[in-house]
C-alpha cells in the first residue's frame, strides 16, 4: 500500500454513509463521464484527492485526442449534501489492483462508503426512439435484492470470449466485494449510431438511477432540452433523407441492417451533430 | 498478500521445480509432464491479482460469480526419498505489451516463489527454460545448464545430453537468461538456495514463432527426471514430439527450394566445436526468417 505516496489529500470529506459513483473516461460514447460531470455540476461537487499517474500510467509523454494533448486524471469529488462521492478516471496501465486498493481506500477511511458503482455504455442495435436500458451487474446477492425496486434489466448471463478481456469495472467491484462492499457496474445502451456523438438520453437513464436511489433532487431542465434537440435534428435528418428514415425505421421495426447500411447511418448522423456542436 | 496454501504438507528436504511459459513452452510443457506422472498433488497458489490483470470474468444471472486470472500454483509430491514441490506460473507477470517478466513485479512473484521453498524446507530449486541455438528441427535438442554456484557445475557435466555456456563456441561461457526462470536463479542465490536452469534447444528459425517445441522439452524432462532420480513415462511427450515434428515439417516443405538448402546446412552444424560445413550468415539468417514468417502467417489458425 502506498497510498501517502500515490495520493493527493487536499480535503477530508465529512461523510457517514456514502455511495461512490466511478466513471472511466475511456468509456463506450463516453456516458459515464458524462454523466459524473453533469453530477459534479449540478451538485456542486467538491473535488478532494487525486491519485498520482506515476506507477499506474505510462508517462513517456503525452496522448493527443480529439487534437488537445491528454494527461492521465484520477480525480475524486464529494457532494456534502448528498452523501455522494464520485471517482473519475483514466484507466491505469500498470498495477491495477493496487490502483483499485487505492480507490476503495480512499473511499472507506475518507467517505464511509457502502456502496459502489461503476458506469459506462454499451453499444445496441435499437434505435434512438427506443427508450435505452440500464443493464446491471453486481457483486452479491444483498445487492441484488437492494437494486430489486428500480428498472434495471438484471438477469445477464455472460462469459469472457478468448479474445476479450474483463472490464476494468468488473476487476472493481471484485476488489470491492473482497472488502464486503456491496457493488453493481451499471452498463446503460446506446444506440450504435449515436456513440461518437454524446447520448444524452443515455446519459439521463444512468443519472435518473442515482437521482432515485440516492435522493439526488437532480434538475434536468438543460439535458430535456438537449435531448430534445437531438430528436428534433434527427426527425429533421429522416424527413430530409428518406434512406436513412428506412435504416431507422428498420431499426425501430426491429430488424438489422447491412454492414453497408450501418455504416452510411453512423457516417450522416455524426456528420449531422458534430456539425451542430460546432455551429 | 502473498500466497494461499490451501494444506501445509511436513516435506522430507524437498528439490522445487518451478517454471513459467516462454520460448516454445519448453520448461512448461516439460515440468507440466513431470508434475502428472508423479500426481504430484496441487496445495497453495500465490494471489494472482496482485500481479495480473483478469482474464475472465463469469456473470450468471446479473451477478459476478468469479474472476479469474493466470494461475500460478503450488503442488507437492512426496516419494520416500527427497520430496519434490512444484511450482507452475500460467504467465510472466509483465507490464504493457513485454512478454517476459522483469522489474519490481518479477522480483516480488520470485521472492514469494522463494519463500516457499524456505518454508517447506528446500535447499534446491531448478527452473527450465528454452535455448535459442542454431540447430535443425530434426537434430536431438541439447540442454544448456545454469548453475548459480561453481560448485554445481561438476554434477551437471554428468547429466547426459547437457552442455554448460562455456561449451558454445564464442560466448566464453556468457549469456542471458531472460524472464523469471532466469531471475529466479538469482534471488534462490540471494537467500542461500543453490539453483540449476536447464533449458532445452530450439532451433533458431522456430524460436519466434508462437507455436510449443516439445522435442525441447523432451530433452529437459530427460535430465529433470535424472536429477530428481525419477522414471517418466515418454509416451505422452513422444506423441507430442512426433505430431509437432510433422506440422513443422509440412511448413518446411513448402519453403523455396534456396532457403530449404540454407536451413539443410544447420543438420550438420556442430555449434559448439568448429563447424563444418559453414553455417549460415546473419544476412541469411535474417531473409530465412522472413520467409518462414510468411509461411507460418499462411498457417490457417496459425498463432
Amino acid at each position: 500500500m502506498r497510498e501517502s505516496h500515490s495520493l493527493r489529500l487536499f480535503n477530508k470529506p465529512k461523510l457517514e454513509s456514502s455511495a461512490l459513483v466511478v466513471a472511466w473516461n475511456q468509456d463506450v460514447g463516453k456516458v459515464g463521464s458524462i454523466a459524473v460531470d453533469y453530477l459534479n455540476r449540478k451538485l456542486e461537487s467538491r473535488e478532494f484527492a487525486e491519485i498520482e499517474p506515476e506507477g499506474f500510467f505510462p508517462l513517456g509523454g503525452v496522448s493527443v485526442e480529439d487534437d488537445v494533448a491528454r494527461f492521465p486524471q484520477s480525480k475524486f469529488y464529494w457532494c456534502p449534501e448528498k452523501s455522494l462521492v464520485i471517482f473519475k478516471s483514466d484507466i491505469p496501465r500498470y498495477e491495477w489492483y493496487e490502483f483499485l486498493n487505492l480507490v476503495l481506500d480512499v473511499a472507506e477511511k475518507y467517505c464511509k462508503v457502502k456502496e459502489v458503482y461503476a458506469v459506462g455504455g454499451m453499444v445496441s442495435a435499437a434505435a434512438h426512439t427506443v427508450p435505452r436500458m440500464l443493464l446491471s451487474v453486481v457483486n452479491s446477492t444483498e445487492m441484488k435484492r437492494m437494486l430489486s425496486h428500480h428498472e434495471l434489466v438484471s438477469d445477464m448471463d455472460y462469459e469472457t470470449q478468448d479474445d476479450q478481456r474483463p472490464t476494468f469495472s468488473s476487476f472493481l467491484i471484485w476488489a470491492a466485494k473482497r472488502r464486503n462492499i456491496a457493488g453493481a457496474s451499471l452498463w446503460v445502451t446506446i444506440p450504435f449510431y449515436l456513440v461518437a456523438v454524446e447520448d444524452q438520453q443515455s446519459c439521463k437513464k444512468l443519472i435518473e438511477f442515482f437521482d432515485r436511489r440516492l435522493g439526488l433532487n437532480v434538475d434536468f431542465v438543460d439535458m430535456d432540452e438537449e435531448i430534445a434537440k437531438q430528436n428534433k435534428e434527427i426527425a429533421q435528418l429522416r424527413s430530409k433523407f428518406p434512406e436513412l428514415d428506412a435504416y431507422i425505421s428498420k431499426l425501430e421495426g426491429n430488424l438489422s441492417l447491412t454492414v453497408e447500411e450501418s455504416e452510411k447511418l453512423v457516417r450522416e448522423i455524426e456528420q449531422l451533430l458534430k456539425n451542430r456542436h460546432l455551429g | 498478500m502473498g500466497v494461499r496454501f490451501y494444506k501445509e504438507p511436513k516435506l522430507n528436504n524437498p528439490i522445487l521445480v518451478a517454471c513459467w511459459p516462454g520460448i516454445g513452452n519448453i520448461g512448461v510443457i516439460a515440468v507440466d509432464i513431470l508434475r502428472r506422472a508423479m500426481a504430484a498433488e496441487e496445495f497453495g497458489e500465490i494471489e494472482s491479482w496482485e500481479f495480473f490483470y483478469p482474464r475472465r470474468v463469469l456473470i450468471r444471472n446479473g451477478e459476478l460469480k468469479d474472476l479469474e486470472f493466470p494461475s500460478n500454483k503450488f503442488y507437492f509430491k512426496k516419494t520416500g526419498k527427497r520430496d519434490v514441490l512444484f511450482f507452475i506460473g500460467e504467465e510472466q507477470p509483465a507490464d504493457g505489451a513485454k512478454v517476459y517478466a522483469e522489474g519490481a513485479k518479477a522480483y516480488r512473484m520470485a521472492n514469494l516463489v522463494i519463500d516457499v521453498a524456505l518454508k517447506f524446507g528446500c535447499r534446491r530449486v531448478y527452473t527450465s527454460g528454452a535455448a535459442v541455438a542454431p540447430i535443425h528441427h530434426t537434430a536431438r535438442s541439447r540442454v544448456w545448464v545454469v548453475p548459480n554456484s561453481e560448485d554445481l557445475i561438476g554434477e551437471l557435466k554428468s547429466y547426459e545430453n547437457t552442455i554448460l555456456m562455456s561449451d558454445i563456441e564464442g560466448r566464453d561461457g556468457q549469456g542471458n537468461i531472460t524472464g523469471l526462470n532466469g531471475l529466479l536463479l538469482g534471488v534462490a542465490g540471494k537467500r542461500g538456495l543453490e539453483a540449476i536452469c536447464v533449458m532445452g534447444e530450439v532451433p533458431i528459425y522456430i524460436h519466434g514463432f508462437p507455436i510449443p517445441y516439445p522435442k525441447g522439452s523432451k530433452s529437459v524432462l530427460e535430465v529433470l527426471s535424472t536429477a530428481l532420480g525419477i522414471e517418466v513415462p515418454m509416451d505422452e511427450i513422444n506423441a507430442l514430439v512426433q505430431q509437432s515434428e510433422s506440422e513443422i515439417d509440412s511448413v518446411y516443405e513448402r519453403l523455396p527450394a534456396e532457403i530449404k538448402e540454407q536451413l539443410d546446412k544447420l543438420k550438420y552444424v556442430t555449434y559448439a566445436k568448429p563447424s563444418e560445413p559453414e553455417p549460415i550468415t546473419e544476412e541469411d539468417k535474417k531473409r530465412i526468417l522472413q520467409e518462414i514468417d510468411r509461411l507460418f502467417k499462411k498457417e490457417p489458425g496459425g498463432d
